[in-house]
């Protein structure tokens, strides 16, 4: 039979002076934790977002990112026309052929230089990716040096405003629109027409093709084609997977988080067992009282994990309490895969939230653990007699 | 009996509560303490012997577009310049490792010699790299980690050039601030990808230290309004240019130890009042017994102090033993090669374990100020 | 049934360890208490008083002989029977009354019931019964704090009472009250016992022991006169 939850919420609250500082810290805790795990969601997020399951990507086969793909223009040349491929309203392939040059680009408010992601990209190009809107001004013309850039990097990088212009690749670029990716990895991009982008730059390679075929299995069919053609060394993928395959950069992140929420939670399981000993020796009498009425050991120790385990879950709950308006918030980071700036929300998920909660009350758990049993094994009689 | 054995003796009446403490001071010092090192590992490259003379030549496009062979004549001819190498990056992968924790890098052995004077290497092993085009020499640390021998023959498939390519190991250098990088020849890379005649970057060596700006303004100059405008700057700029491109890391670790900080403090100092509250009983004894109030705060304020400093001791100490004497690119897996602890970060450790000492001892201090002896001993708590 | 021995003690003894030395608590005690009984302990500080009713009351284990309360022998009980055992049997006043902070008057004297499987509304019954044996049922909301010390006192004693154990039992129930509320609390004992409950009262007071209806002095762990 066990002690009313009412005898250990009361005395968390009645002691609070005592398990404020407790509570404060685990909130402290679980808050590092969650923020922390939530960039890297933010940032797998906006990878997994990105693609439309139709469409194919091919890179060379060996390179990891558009950036360092080079595809020829003979190889382009036999993909436009394999079959499975879908065809536009007059007929033509639904195939674009983009330029990807990373470019370094002061950052706004002085804050040092960074890499860019730009994409030489044709009108095909943009109508396969759906996810990305034009929110201000106009699209780029063919044949001007004109370029449209995403809404988040705007923010961050220096003359990126309808009206701005930068230097590159010894030519100057008029900005002229605004995009917003929706949460994709195009986020992270800006756009120009793929010509202009070649004169400028010296390519003549494509970096990388983009196909559209009739459905997500005909897209398979024709990645699994242009694997297998000995002509072709190329490697083709669904968009969606090739995407979903850029996250590796945030593996460190959530091994930093799993690290530090580790280390941090030992001093809060020190904090916890703490307040639960000065707990327990403040209610020996208590205690004693309690085993007279006839409760036995078990119910004692129980009841203490319990307080123990509340006291930390009010601090988990704060934790995450003061965490949530960070949700959405975007920050940017340099992404390794693609070697560009990489823009990306925190992304805090209810599934976060309750590893924050279950985190916190086993911080609880473990450090009322000692000081429970302590409780337990008093025996009564010194238990009464104690001041 | 002496004052001071009284505290210390009243200090480890609660033996659980004092180690407690001191263990929670310890883990969370030796927690920033490691933060520190990491932030520092990362913003502040360590300088090579050499670097103070060296320049780095990339594209002013960005350093992922490539630079012509031909601008290297063109530097050489200027005067302060003593050595030109290609310097550019391969990218390879080895085996089927996901992130590949080595450089690569496709330099000219003749000139290269000169530029990289820390590396320390055997002369037939130098010989045998500048003779043979599928030669590659391999840092200390690299060589260490998957047990290479010079002979043994190794092969890197590229993700930024379509090949792959096998290296035959001449030999192992050591000496320099990164021994984790392996140089093979340009020429062998040339050959395999139809000689585009391209280099990544250019490693420069200059005569002295006053010729290093007028080089660089020369270099810049040279190219500027040709197709392939450079930016050249200094060895050490280049590489804080890196960092920078990490945005604000700074700010991010910064903020996370301001946080490990602030918790510590709050947990640690609210852990020592509580250890002080439960024994105002003796403190109003001893109050009765003629103690003033100012020998109760030193008390108080011994107690609290002894404690953290305890705690910075291990925290602190034990992280910096770990990061001194610890093999670090071992345990890190190649991620990290150095951690010092530098002196400053010692400080910081320690003033934060003084602040704890002194803040834990402020509510208690004030309680008993105000407290009556009377009052004190009717405590029963 | 009033007239009948309720608690039978042949030859109990208790000595216990004191850093190195032997103590004797009690030795060779063998008394009768009968069924409505108010018995008073009496004795000065050391002379096992407190211990023998520990004993009785079962929370502590003598070291020899036997007592048997309505025919169990409590000193063969295990632990848990022991802790089941008490709830059902036996009411215990405190001279430091040991209500929980946390709790109302009506919460306190609740606690022996959350051990019985009585459903919520049987549990009201019996706590406003028992509260209102104690005079105090405007008070039951209220928390220990905001009671004077007899109320609480007579709280504790509601609390005692709330499972209908067959023995009351009281250390030095008048110690930390003031003569009047010392006064309520020892008449409401008395009425107790009239209407059929065996009182055990541990005090050092004579005018308390006044009370009792058999006295019975202890002296260095012996009955004495």
């Amino acid at each position: 039979m066990a002690l009313p939850i009412t005898y250990n919420v009361r005395n968390v609250f009645i002691r609070w002076r005592a398990t404020l500082a407790t509570i404060l810290g685990v909130a402290l805790v679980v808050a590092v934790y969650v923020l922390i795990q939530s960039m890297a969601a933010g940032l797998e997020k906006s990878s997994q977002n990105t693609g439309d399951p139709r469409n194919v990507m091919i890179v060379r086969k060996g390179s990891t990112a558009e950036s360092s793909s080079q595809v020829k223009r003979e190889q382009f040349k036999l993909i436009e026309y394999l079959p499975g491929i879908a065809l536009d309203a007059k007929g033509r392939p639904l195939v674009s052929g983009d330029v990807v040059v990373l470019i370094t680009l002061p950052r706004r408010a002085n804050a040092g230089e960074a890499n860019v992601m730009l994409r030489g990209i044709s009108p095909a190009g943009i109508a396969l990716r759906p996810q990305v809107e034009l929110v201000e001004g106009r699209w780029f013309t063919p044949g001007k040096r004109e370029i449209v850039v995403s809404r988040r990097l705007a923010a961050r990088f220096a003359n990126f405003e309808v009206g701005g212009r930068f230097k590159t690749g010894g030519k100057e670029l008029n900005v002229v629109g605004i995009t917003d990716g929706h949460n994709t990895a195009f986020d992270s991009e800006i756009w120009m027409d793929a010509d202009e982008a070649r004169s400028v730059f010296d390519r003549e390679n494509y970096s990388s093709v983009l196909v559209r075929s009739a459905s997500p299995e005909a897209a398979k069919a024709i990645a699994d084609r242009v694997e297998s053609d000995k002509r072709l060394p190329l490697r083709a993928m669904l968009e969606t997977e090739y995407y979903a395959s850029q996250t590796m950069t945030a593996v460190p992140i959530r091994i930093l988080g799993k690290f530090l929420a580790f280390a941090m939670s030992i001093g809060a399981v020190f904090a916890a067992m703490n307040t639960m000993y000065a707990s327990v020796g403040s209610r020996t009498r208590e205690i004693g009282t309690l085993r007279v009425l006839g409760y036995r050991r078990r119910a004692i120790l129980v009841s203490f994990l319990i307080e123990g385990a509340f006291l930390a879950f009010l601090g988990g709950a704060l934790g995450c309490l003061i965490s949530l308006p960070m949700h959405g918030y975007a920050i940017g980071t340099f992404n390794m895969q693609s070697f560009s700036e990489t823009v990306f929300q925190f992304r805090i998920t209810p599934l976060l939230v309750v590893k924050g909660l279950v985190f916190s009350v086993i911080v609880g758990l473990v450090g009322s653990l000692l000081p429970a049993m302590r409780a337990a094994r008093l025996p009564v009689i010194s238990a009464l007699k104690s001041v | 009996m002496t004052i001071g054995t009284f505290i210390l003796k009243n200090a480890l009446r609660n033996k659980r509560r004092a180690t407690l403490s001191i263990l929670s001071v310890a883990v969370s010092l030796f927690l920033l303490t490691t933060l520190l090192v990491a932030l520092r590992e990362l913003t502040v490259p360590p300088e090579g012997e050499g670097a103070a003379l060296r320049v780095i030549v990339r594209s002013k496009v960005s350093i992922a577009n490539s630079l012509p062979a031909r601008q290297r004549p063109i530097i050489e001819r200027i005067p302060g310049v003593e050595a030109v190498s290609p310097f550019s990056w391969f990218g390879g992968q080895f085996k089927d490792e996901e992130a590949t924790t080595f450089g690569q890098f496709a330099v000219d052995p003749r000139t290269f010699k000169k530029i990289f004077v820390e590396g320390k290497i055997s002369p037939e092993a130098y010989q045998l790299f500048e003779t043979d085009r599928q030669a590659c020499i391999v840092g200390r640390i690299t060589a260490d980690k998957y047990k290479f021998k010079p002979g043994d023959r190794i092969s890197l498939a590229s993700t930024i050039y379509p090949v792959t390519l096998e290296f035959k190991i001449a030999g192992i250098y050591s000496g320099s601030v990164d021994d984790r990088n392996l140089f093979f020849n340009d020429k062998y890379l040339n050959e395999s990808i139809g000689d585009p005649g391209e280099v990544g970057t250019w490693w420069i060596k200059v005569r002295s230290a006053d010729d290093m700006p007028h080089v660089i303004s020369a270099i810049n100059h040279a190219f500027e309004n040709t197709a392939d405008e450079v930016r050249a700057e200094s060895e050490r700029a280049f590489q804080l240019s890196f960092i920078s491109m990490m945005g604000n890391i700074k700010l991010f670790i910064g903020s996370i130890c301001t946080v490990v900080v602030f918790t510590l403090i709050l947990v640690a100092a609210s852990t020592m009042s509580m250890a002080i509250r439960e024994r105002f009983r003796e403190l109003a004894v001893l109050k009765a017994l003629g103690f003033r109030r100012r020998e109760l705060f030193t008390f108080i304020l011994a107690e609290s102090f002894g404690l953290a400093m305890f705690g910075a001791l291990l925290g602190v100490g034990g992280a910096y033993c770990l990061y001194t004497f610890g093999n670090i690119a071992h345990m890190t897996n190649g991620i990290f090669i150095t951690s010092e602890v530098t002196p400053k970060i010692l400080g910081a450790g320690f003033l934060v374990a003084s602040s704890l000492g002194i803040i834990s001892a402020i509510a208690p201090a004030i309680a008993v100020a105000r407290m009556s002896v009377v009052n004190g001993l009717k405590t029963l708590d | 049934m009033a007239g009948e021995n309720i608690v039978s003690i042949r030859n109990l003894s208790k000595i216990y360890l004191q850093g190195e030395i032997n103590v004797t608590a009690l030795h060779n005690i063998s008394l009768d208490i009968q069924s409505g009984e108010f018995l008073t302990l009496m004795g000065p500080s050391g002379s096992g008083k407190s211990t023998l009713l520990h004993i009785i009351a079962g929370i502590d284990r003598p070291t020899g002989g036997e007592c048997r309360v309505q025919s169990v022998d409590v000193t063969r009980l295990n632990e848990s029977e022991l802790a089941d055992w008490r709830n059902q049997n036996v009411g215990f006043v405190f001279q430091t009354f040991n209500l929980i902070p946390v709790l109302t008057a009506y919460e306190n004297v609740e606690l022996p019931l959350l051990l019985t499987r009585l459903g919520r509304n049987q549990r009201r019954h019996q706590v406003n019964t028992a509260l209102e044996l104690v005079g105090l049922s405007e008070r039951a909301h209220h928390l220990p704090r905001q009671l004077s010390g007899g109320q609480e006192q007579r709280v504790a004693i509601a609390r005692a009472l709330v499972t209908f154990p067959s023995l009351l039992v009281a250390d030095e129930p008048t110690g930390n009250l003031d003569s009047q509320s010392a006064h309520d609390v020892l008449g409401l004992l008395q009425t107790l016992s009239r209407s059929g409950k065996t009182v055990i009262m541990v005090t050092h007071d004579p005018k308390a022991a006044a009370f009792g209806s058999r006295t019975i002095h202890l002296e260095k762990g012996e009955l004495s006169n």
